[in-house]
């Protein structure tokens, strides 16, 4: 019987300062163990408990692509009172951390495949939505999505995660980018304003489209809107939720939202089934 | 299966045989309070009693148990090894709440090798009720004081004797092994045996209206009733840590500089720490929410999950309540049918 508490080591082979806060970081991990790197398959939007031996795991979810090769991406914001993200942003390149998983059910691939997609991020709620867009990227697998839009809202300029992956996004031409942050700033060329407006000036065809959106609660909520009023299905428009979570496989009894539990059930939901939840999320 | 008898001149051997053989654990009186404990003598054994204190969920998830340990950056597993075991005199009530426990820990996906490795490791003797207690309400939600569900083998004390009947293959084994001890029951057990049932459901005076009440609450999220609830609700979390079926923990690390263990703790709804973020947001910020949130899990959404509610009538939380929040009166207001003005203005 394997051991689903059992965490595996892993290196932090590189470490990413993410913002001019400071208080995100992106892990770059490696496993120990070649055959748990081997074990350790999982689809865009799954999580993992990640955990620092003697202070604890969190959830996080898998920022890297499946299609990335030997290595594993977390991007982890520092809380004061956070006793896991803390001492995962005191870690050094070389440390050995505990990751457990993966779990979740990941975005919906076979509703994904064959449509366009419209992807909304907001702040480092991105994570997995650049797992997903590189994912769509990959040269194995861009085939099979039809066109996709990227957006990406940050409270200013400093707060844009991932700057070195956009770039090489807006150097494709199989992908369209926008970029904005809230309020005008020194230098900062692309659209100003928050996300759900800038959407809307946009304006994605809803037509065999599918739209996943990540970020604040308020976000999501506007933008969710801003979706529905653009014709989007709420059967076809995707978020991926938070909650407190301990065991990660159904078991612990804190993530739930009415009987679905998030860590098994979601992260990923339809905005159609979020609506048939409870709204205590 | 077979029907056996046991005399009660010959219960002490019978138990101090089982405890040649294995670890046995039985109701025994301590500091005023009946719990299940391990004995080494029969004399050890609460001569009568309804029930424990605490439930026997601590036998195969303890309060508090190491999931591993770690030393230097290195992992050291934890095996479960335990010793094969006899629980001896659980009520079936408390035998069922183990069925429940099993849908929750050993699922398809994933199987929690602790809690697991204690129920294969373990036969469990469960003395059906004679004489249910007043806050008792087991047939309400389809068990019964002589239920043999979760048990492996079910004794019926009929004064003189038991009747032995043995459950599953398990408890038959166990049965066998103890060769001459047991004779076969007679017809006029039998019927003695059929008499203590016929009494037994008699005297559950407790009867709730349980029907349809996963449907009735669909819709009740939002009722006006939580408000009206959990005023009276202290968020002790008592009704969690002494519920047979309440299950949900807390993993934490437990470390001095490099060296530790990853630690499983019972957790409870009840707590506003329970679904607090590290950002500071919290979905269940008072006890409306999280009283809502235990009653849901019970009666709603385990039901959903697992088919089953996910309460057996044992009636601790009524009985050790701190401010006497019955549950059978919420169940009661849930269905429309308390009386206006009992329990709840």
């Amino acid at each position: 019987m394997t051991n689903p508490y059992q965490p595996h080591l892993a290196k932090i082979t590189r470490i990413i300062d993410e913002n001019k806060a400071r208080d995100l970081k992106t892990f770059e991990l490696a496993f120990c163990d070649s055959q748990q790197a081997e074990r350790f398959s999982f689809v865009c939007g799954q999580f993992a408990q990640v955990s620092v031996l003697g202070a604890g795991e969190a959830p996080f979810g898998i920022a890297s692509s499946p299609t990335d090769q030997g290595f594993l991406q977390f991007t982890v914001k520092r809380y004061p009172t956070g006793t896991v993200t803390t001492a995962l942003h005191n870690c050094q390149e070389g440390d050995l951390i505990g990751v457990r998983g993966p779990y979740g059910n990941g975005y919906p691939m076979q509703l994904l495949e064959g449509s366009n997609v419209m992807i909304v991020g907001g702040g480092f709620a991105f994570t997995t939505l650049k797992s997903l867009t590189n994912y769509i990227l990959h040269p194995d697998n861009r085939g099979r999505f039809g066109e996709l839009t990227v957006l990406s809202a940050a409270r200013d300029p400093g707060e844009m995660i991932y700057k070195y992956v956009l770039k090489k996004w807006s150097e494709r031409d199989d992908i369209r980018l926008i970029l904005t942050i809230d309020k005008e700033a020194e230098g900062w060329k692309e659209k100003v304003g928050f996300a759900a407006p800038v959407l809307k000036q946009i304006d994605p065809s809803s037509k065999n489209a599918v739209a996943v959106v990540c970020g604040p609660a308020i976000m999501i909520k506007t933008c969710v809107a801003v979706l529905l009023e653009l014709g989007f299905a709420a059967d076809r428009i995707l978020t991926s939720l938070e909650m407190r979570m301990k065991c990660g496989i159904g078991m612990c009894g804190r993530c739930n939202i009415g009987d679905k539990y998030v860590c098994r059930d979601g992260p990923v939901f339809t905005y159609q089934q979020l609506q048939e939840m409870p709204k205590e999320y | 299966m077979t029907e056996k008898i046991l005399t009660k001149d010959k219960q002490k051997e019978f138990l101090s045989r089982l405890i040649k053989v294995y670890q046995v654990f039985a109701p025994v009186e301590k500091e005023g309070n009946l719990l299940f404990s391990q004995i080494n003598t029969p004399e050890e054994l609460a001569e009568e009693y309804r029930n424990t204190k605490l439930p026997p969920k601590e036998l195969f998830f303890p309060h508090s148990e190491a999931l591993f340990r770690f030393r230097k950056g290195q992992v050291i597993e934890e095996s479960p090894n335990e010793a094969e075991r006899v629980i001896f005199g659980m009520r079936p009530c408390d035998a069922k709440s183990l069925t429940l426990l099993d849908m929750v820990f050993n699922t398809e996906g994933f199987k929690d090798p602790y809690f697991i490795a204690r129920r294969e490791k373990t036969t469990v003797i469960s003395i059906a009720c004679a004489q249910p207690q007043i806050t008792c309400f087991c047939t309400s939600f389809g068990g019964s004081p002589v239920s043999e569900e979760g048990s492996d083998i079910l004794l019926f004390d009929l004064g003189e004797n038991y009747l032995v009947k043995s459950i599953t293959p398990k408890g038959q084994q166990l049965i066998d092994s103890l060769g001459g001890l047991l004779t076969d029951a007679q017809k006029s057990d039998l019927k003695k045996r059929d008499e203590l049932i016929k009494t037994a459901l008699a005297e559950m005076k407790s009867e709730i209206p349980t029907e349809g009440l996963k449907e009735k609450l669909e819709g009740m999220f939002d009722s006006p009733i939580w408000e009206k609830i959990h005023l009276k609700c202290l968020g002790c979390g008592i009704c969690t840590y002494l519920c047979p079926t309440c299950h949900c923990f807390d993993i934490v690390d437990e470390a001095v500089d490099s060296e530790g263990k990853r630690v499983r703790n019972w957790d409870s709804c009840m707590y506003p720490q329970f679904t607090i973020q590290a950002s500071g947001l919290n979905p269940r910020l008072s006890n409306k929410e999280r009283l809502r949130q235990r009653m849901m899990h019970k009666f709603n959404y385990s039901v959903s999950n697992y088919g089953q509610t996910f309460c057996v009538g044992c009636g601790r939380c009524i009985r050790n309540c701190p401010v006497n929040l019955d549950i059978r009166e919420i169940v009661k207001l849930i269905s429309g049918k308390q009386e206006a003005g009992r329990s709840f203005q």
